[in-house]
């Protein structure tokens, strides 16, 4: 695992001097995370490499995963999706569930830490048995338009936190809490982000029988409805009567994520047996595969419809691609229109966008180096570290604006 | 962090910042409500709306120099009104109250000749939001006119950002820090004026830290 010094000549100086400024002022002290799963999807992956970072600087880092059955995650997809937007009902009896879960997890992990995060709905209900410490909620959910009988029911146990965060400003909410923004992060050292050969990424096309010898699109993401991938593949079969490219659909599966299949299946009818789209399924330690994929790839989609951050728009960004993004979520944030690549609204919008870009793939070039240097100044682990023990001193600090250390 | 009753000490301590912003969960989508929103929000909001700017880590510099002018164009497409907001001449003004009658006053002017304001879609409303502000030293005192200007070329931008605008603005201080030590414990009042011509607002971060060191040296 990388430590804070492996960052210098990549993040900001003074963004890696105030990480070991804040790190020393809470050297020693412990710092547990809590969420629903250790492998697959982008708070994981966070978490995995944030630990590393957070050891270094001599905080005594803590990461949990919380357990839950088959019906557990089922139901915790459906909070997820009215989160979002949708329209669920959570019955009674659910949340009843979903408060036993939570207790007989915190039961069986140690809650004892200075600052306790706890990230996304389904181990919320964990604050209902803290002990010490500072409390803070980690919404990394699309929340701008909740369902409001599930939010409703979640902000009762969100209110008992010291603290909120959320990926945006636009996805804050009425609270008697504070709340604070901050933006998720990719780790460039990691094998997802890390530069690799062309021959490696040959190798890991040539893994999944895909050859370089058409321009190829790509989305990388979850087999999800908010992600939109058969609205992808509608815009591929549209641009496919101009350009002659090929586009892959990746994504993999997580064990919080029951829909996968379901989606999964209808992304597959959708394709039609077109030998040009390529679905593949990876397993969760496909970082590497992931990588080469990006790079290989011409342009980079990431059409959602719903999404709390989108950080496969960071990935690819940091490896000078333009990304076609839904303008949705925090997708904006990363996208800067026309700069970083284009913000679309629909299947139409993203077939238009990506003609434009196969077009001219010099102004793709350009949208990609820019794109980099926005990840670099505002989207790296380190600016995402630094956030978060900011954080923490800020409420220690409790309701003060400018707080010397 | 030097201080209004420092006057006799020597050395000025330079000082990085990093901000965390927070949002107040309340929201505008048309011009009536970000009138209404101006007029009642904490005085640190109005603070970080017309100051962000400057520390943001942009790869293109926003068109105007303030949220609530480039919401004005952006999302509300009222050009006229982006520009007299982006005219605010914010170092005119020593303290955030006068900056929000001023932005008030320009906003309800607008109103009387356009009465109908338009609402933006979902998603496009403006979104208020407050900071703190996070201070740590950065590096050793400097004692001299030499050390200073040494001092000066190597901290991060954010110092440069809490000595000139947080101070004079969140802080209450008379004018920028640089120009008060200069003047009080450097006895360089010449050098202090120079730098109190500067407007601040006109410059990238960086740019500022050019002009500084151009003055002084």
């Amino acid at each position: 695992m990388q430590g804070i010094s492996a960052y210098s000549g990549i993040a900001e100086p003074e963004e890696i001097r105030t990480l070991i400024r804040l790190g020393k002022r809470l050297e020693g002290r412990s710092f547990l995370h809590v969420n629903s799963t250790t492998a697959g999807g982008g708070v994981a992956e966070i978490l995995h490499r944030l630990m590393a970072l957070f050891l270094d600087l001599g905080i005594a880092a803590r990461w949990e995963a919380m357990k839950g059955d088959g019906p557990f995650f089922d139901m915790t997809k459906k909070i997820h999706n009215a989160l979002q937007g949708q329209e669920a009902e959570i019955t009674t009896q659910m949340w009843r569930i979903h408060r036993e879960v939570n207790e007989s997890n915190a039961r069986r992990i140690s809650l004892d830490a200075d600052f306790v995060f706890i990230h996304d709905p389904q181990p919320s209900a964990f604050v209902l048995h803290r002990k010490n410490g500072l409390w803070v909620w980690r919404c990394h959910v699309d929340v701008s338009r909740p369902y409001l009988p599930v939010w409703k029911e979640l902000e009762s146990y969100v209110r008992q936190y010291d603290g909120a965060i959320f990926s945006g400003a636009k996805f804050a909410q009425t609270l008697n809490i504070p709340q604070f923004v901050v933006a998720p992060s990719i780790d460039p050292l990691s094998e997802k982000n890390k530069d690799l050969t062309d021959q490696e990424i040959r190798q890991a096309l040539e893994a999944h029988q895909i050859t370089q010898d058409k321009p190829i699109l790509l989305q990388v993401s979850r087999f999800d409805r908010f992600k939109d991938p058969v609205g992808v593949i509608k815009a591929y079969q549209i641009v496919k009567k101009y350009h002659d490219c090929q586009l892959i659909l990746a994504g993999g599966s997580a064990t919080d994520d029951p829909e996968g299949e379901e989606v999964l299946a209808r992304v597959r009818e959708a394709a039609e047996d077109d030998p040009d789209i390529h679905v593949l399924l990876l397993s969760p330690f496909s970082d590497k595969t992931i990588n080469a994929l990006q790079r290989s790839a011409v342009v980079v989609l990431q059409k959602s419809t719903k999404e709390g951050f989108g950080l496969t728009v960071a990935e690819a960004l940091w490896k000078g691609k333009p990304v076609i993004g839904g303008a949705v979520g925090g997708i904006p944030l990363q996208i800067h229109h026309e700069v970083t690549g284009f913000l679309v609204h629909s299947v139409e919008g993203a077939a238009y966008r990506i003609r434009q870009l196969l077009h001219n793939p010099e102004w793709g070039k350009r949208m990609g180096q820019m794109g980099r240097e926005h990840v670099r100044r505002n989207f790296l682990i380190t600016h995402e570290a630094k956030e978060y023990l900011s954080l923490w001193v800020a409420l220690e600090h409790g309701g003060e604006r400018v707080i010397p250390i | 962090m030097p201080k209004d009753d420092q006057k006799n000490k020597k050395g000025f301590k330079f000082f990085e910042c990093t901000r965390l912003i927070q949002p107040t969960g309340r929201k505008a989508r048309d011009l009536t409500e970000l009138l209404s929103c101006i007029e009642i929000v904490a005085p640190g909001v109005i603070y970080h709306h017309t100051h962000e700017y400057y520390l943001k880590a942009s790869i293109q510099a926003p068109e105007y120099p303030n949220d609530f002018a480039v919401w004005a164009a952006q999302d509300l497409e009222e050009r006229a009104l982006a520009e007299k907001l982006a005219c605010l001449d914010l170092y005119a003004y020593r303290d955030i109250e006068s900056v929000r009658q001023v932005l008030s006053k320009i906003i309800k002017s607008y109103l009387v000749e356009n009465p109908q304001p338009r609402p933006v879609r979902n998603g496009e409303e403006f979104f208020f939001n407050d900071a703190v502000t996070i201070v740590m030293e950065s590096g050793p005192e400097a004692k001299t006119l030499p050390s200073f200007i040494e001092a000066l070329r190597t901290v991060g931008t954010s110092s440069i950002y809490f000595h000139f605008f947080e101070a004079r603005m969140r802080l209450q201080r008379p004018s920028d820090d640089f120009s008060i030590w200069l003047e009080q414990d450097l006895d360089r009042p010449d050098l202090a004026q120079k730098i109190r011509k500067l407007d601040p607002y006109l410059y990238s971060l960086e740019g500022l830290r050019k002009e500084i060191l151009s003055i002084l040296q």
